[in-house]
């Protein structure tokens, strides 16, 4: 029983330890969170790596935006200034004539796209208005001033280029409105190209938003380094009128952008890209928007810049979704895997479970049945022994009061008859005892090996010429089985010796935790292939008419000994002397 | 001391008709002319010594495995019995187990032998009593 129990310790401690496996733990649910934390965190990473390549593109677009309308107005500015330097390097007057030729020349259309017309304004003061207008009244008949207005001088137009879309302008006073006034003025007093605000062109029949650019002239030979010398030597403006979005349509087609544009000047729009592009092609939430005042000219222009759908189309990228999917199937597997091993575990434990189930109802019927059986072998050889008992007394008393009267060969049967009752008793005897062995359970107790042998050897019956050695040992055993097994040791070297002398001689040795004690005889010796049949109960190796015993005195040793845990062996060349082994395993109030 | 010459009778309480057999024997080898009764059991045993069968001063030899009523039942029996209490009883059995010597002299009996299977015991268990009964004192009836 007491080697068992580490066993069924060692048993349980693995049954916990699948139970404890078999459940989901603090440490797998560490392994699963901290992968969907690793997946977030990679997930969240690549978005933000998405996001700011894709900012920077928007970024780039919109500055690229702004760049072509700055780079676009600079080519303009070059004409005016163009339009300046021939009317500085004529030596005469220009005329509507010559003004054509020189925009021809140009071949503005196609050099400068996006531009209205050029075309040039002279500064005229109320005392030259009417020669100005004879003058100009030579070549066109119809050429005036218009519309009337309050100012102390007059800006027409006086020629521009090419005539046919721009004749209602051909005359118009900048004086007459605001805007266009102060933005010539400008231009002549700062002698910079010059934008007015927001204004309608005349010759525009849409209305649409538009502009005039202003590159001054003053008279030759004259000073105009001060605001007061750009006064008084002003001549005229070389001038542009724009249509805002033919000039964006010239400047950026809108298919090959990804933004979509508004810009304004001073609050009033200038141009918006909703006006004139289909409306599905602008992000009601764009992902960027932009807002950028740059200067042009003497005006503050506000651009707003929006992504649109084809940007959200271009921009998108799955990567990070890619990551965010791989991630969850990874965790998934993960998860699964963990399931999987835990009812591995589960089914093990079952497994376990049902196995041990059985072999428990199994252990207990055969406990059952070897109770049964040592009941039935005490009652058994405890009933039959009155009768034989009864037996061998009347066999007795009929030798007492028939000694004068039988016959010798009587006696003889008699004598028989008293020999072998006496050997089913011995039987009957031993039985009881291997019967007996699970019913007592002897506790360990100290003693003497060397006295408890000598004091069996003494009790025994044995002839003159033996002898036993023995070493005094103190054991810790339970003592009365080791007697048992030692008597029945002893008993059995003295009955098989062939010798009259004899010598038995016991030993001692503390192998591991087994006690082992070897019992060793001079006599026959047992074959080696007999060793197993030495072993049997009920089994003598010689007649029992030769030797007397129940052949059970091996058997019962063994028993004894595996009942309380040992073991028993025989060592023997079966020729001289035998060394019966007996392993008894150390008490465990002992070890420690 | 007046009732010392009076011969004791001796009880034997015992259901195995060979053991029965061996104490008559021994008590014939060994001489002793006392009376012996026998019952097979307690019970007629509890009747012989109630109707007055057994003369005092009287010895009880009592086996303990017996049918109807066993030794250790007789011996409750009589031990509560006024009249038979102070009975001098010897078991006499094959019992060698604790518990039958130990509930046995709780019930004061005078002794316990065990019955050894075969050999000389009963004479050395007959002589023993017949020195017994020349040197004790009995108690009055």
């Amino acid at each position: 029983m007491d080697q068992s129990a580490p066993k069924i310790i060692d048993a349980q401690s693995e049954r916990n330890k699948l139970i404890y496996w078999s459940q989901l733990h603090g440490f797998q649910w560490f392994i699963l969170s901290l992968s969907t934390l690793l997946m977030i965190v990679a997930w969240y990473i690549a978005t933000e790596q998405v996001n700011k390549r894709v900012s920077e593109r928007f970024e780039r677009e919109s500055l690229q935006v702004i760049e072509l309308v700055k780079e676009r107005m600079q080519l303009y500015e070059h004409a005016l200034w163009g339009a300046v330097a021939h009317v500085d390097a004529s030596e005469e007057s220009i005329t509507d004539t010559q003004w054509r030729n020189y925009s021809n020349s140009l071949r503005i259309d196609e050099t400068y796209p996006g531009i209205n017309g050029l075309g040039l304004i002279y500064n005229i003061k109320p005392e030259q208005l009417n020669l100005f207008t004879q003058q100009h009244k030579i070549t066109r008949a119809n050429f005036k001033l218009h519309p009337t207005h309050e100012a102390n001088e007059y800006w027409p137009i006086t020629f521009i280029e090419p005539l046919l879309p721009n004749q209602q302008a051909v005359g118009l006073d900048m004086a007459f409105e605001a805007n266009r006034y102060s933005g010539v003025k400008k231009a002549r007093d700062t002698g910079l190209a010059q934008l007015t605000g927001p204004i309608t062109l005349i010759q525009d029949s849409k209305k649409t938003p538009g502009f005039l650019f202003f590159a001054p002239f003053y008279q030759k030979n004259s000073p105009h380094d001060t605001i007061k010398t750009r006064r008084q030597s002003i001549e005229g403006v070389a001038y542009a009128p724009f249509i805002m979005h033919k000039l964006i349509s010239g400047t950026l087609a809108f298919d090959k952008r990804h933004v979509t544009l508004s810009i304004s000047d001073n609050g009033n729009t200038l141009y918006n890209d909703v006006e004139t592009i289909d409306v599905n092609q602008i992000d009601p939430n764009p992902l960027f928007t932009e807002d950028k005042n740059v200067n042009f000219y003497g005006r503050e222009w506000n651009f707003t810049i929006s992504s649109n759908l084809a940007f959200r189309t271009t921009s998108a990228s799955n990567q990070p979704y890619i990551i965010l999917g791989g991630g969850l199937l990874i965790n998934f597997l993960l998860f699964a895997l963990f399931i999987v091993l835990s009812r591995a575990n589960k089914q093990a434990i079952k497994y376990a479970d049902d196995i041990t189930r059985e072999l428990k109802i199994n252990t207990q019927r055969l406990v059952k049945s070897n109770q049964d059986l040592e009941q039935f072998a005490y009652v058994a050889s405890h009933d039959l022994k009155s009768p034989l008992n009864a037996i061998q007394k009347l066999v007795n008393w009929i030798t007492e009061d028939c000694e004068e009267i039988l016959p010798d060969s009587s006696k003889e049967h008699l004598a028989l008859l008293k020999s072998r009752s006496g050997r089913m008793n011995k039987l009957l005897d031993d039985l009881l005892d291997y019967a007996r062995i699970g019913r007592n359970e002897y506790k360990p107790q100290a003693f003497d090996l060397a006295a408890t042998a000598q004091a069996i050897f003494s009790l025994l019956d044995h002839p003159e010429g033996f002898s036993l050695s023995v070493e005094k040992q103190i054991l810790l055993l339970p003592k009365t089985p080791l007697e048992i097994v030692l008597r029945n040791l002893i008993s059995n070297a003295i009955k098989h010796h062939d010798k009259a002398i004899g010598h038995i001689s016991i030993t001692y040795k503390k192998i591991e935790n087994m006690h082992k004690i070897y019992v060793q005889d001079d006599g026959p010796g047992i074959p080696n292939e007999l060793f197993e049949k030495a072993l049997e109960m009920f089994q003598t190796l010689r007649p029992r008419d030769k030797v007397e015993g129940s052949g059970m005195g091996l058997s019962l040793s063994k028993k004894t000994i595996e009942h309380y845990g040992g073991n028993l062996m025989i060592e023997s060349d079966g020729v001289s002397g035998t060394t019966i082994i007996i392993m008894w395993p150390i008490s465990l109030e002992q070890q420690h | 001391m007046n009732a010392d010459k009076k011969e004791v009778t001796l009880l034997l309480i015992e259901d195995d008709d060979i053991d029965a057999m061996e104490i008559t024997r021994a008590l014939r080898k060994m001489n002793v002319g006392n009376s012996l009764i026998r019952a097979c059991d307690g019970l007629e045993g509890l009747e012989l010594l109630r109707n007055g069968t057994v003369p005092s001063p009287y010895i009880i030899l009592l086996d303990l495995q017996m049918p109807r009523l066993n030794g250790l039942e007789f011996l409750q029996e009589i031990r509560q019995d006024p009249q038979l209490d102070k009975s001098i009883v010897f078991v006499l059995t094959t019992s060698k187990s604790d518990e039958d010597i130990t509930a046995s002299y709780k019930k004061q009996i005078a002794g316990y032998f065990v019955k050894n299977e075969v050999g000389e015991d009963f004479l050395e268990i007959v002589k023993l009593l017949r020195g017994y009964w020349k040197i004790v004192l009995f108690p009055e009836s």
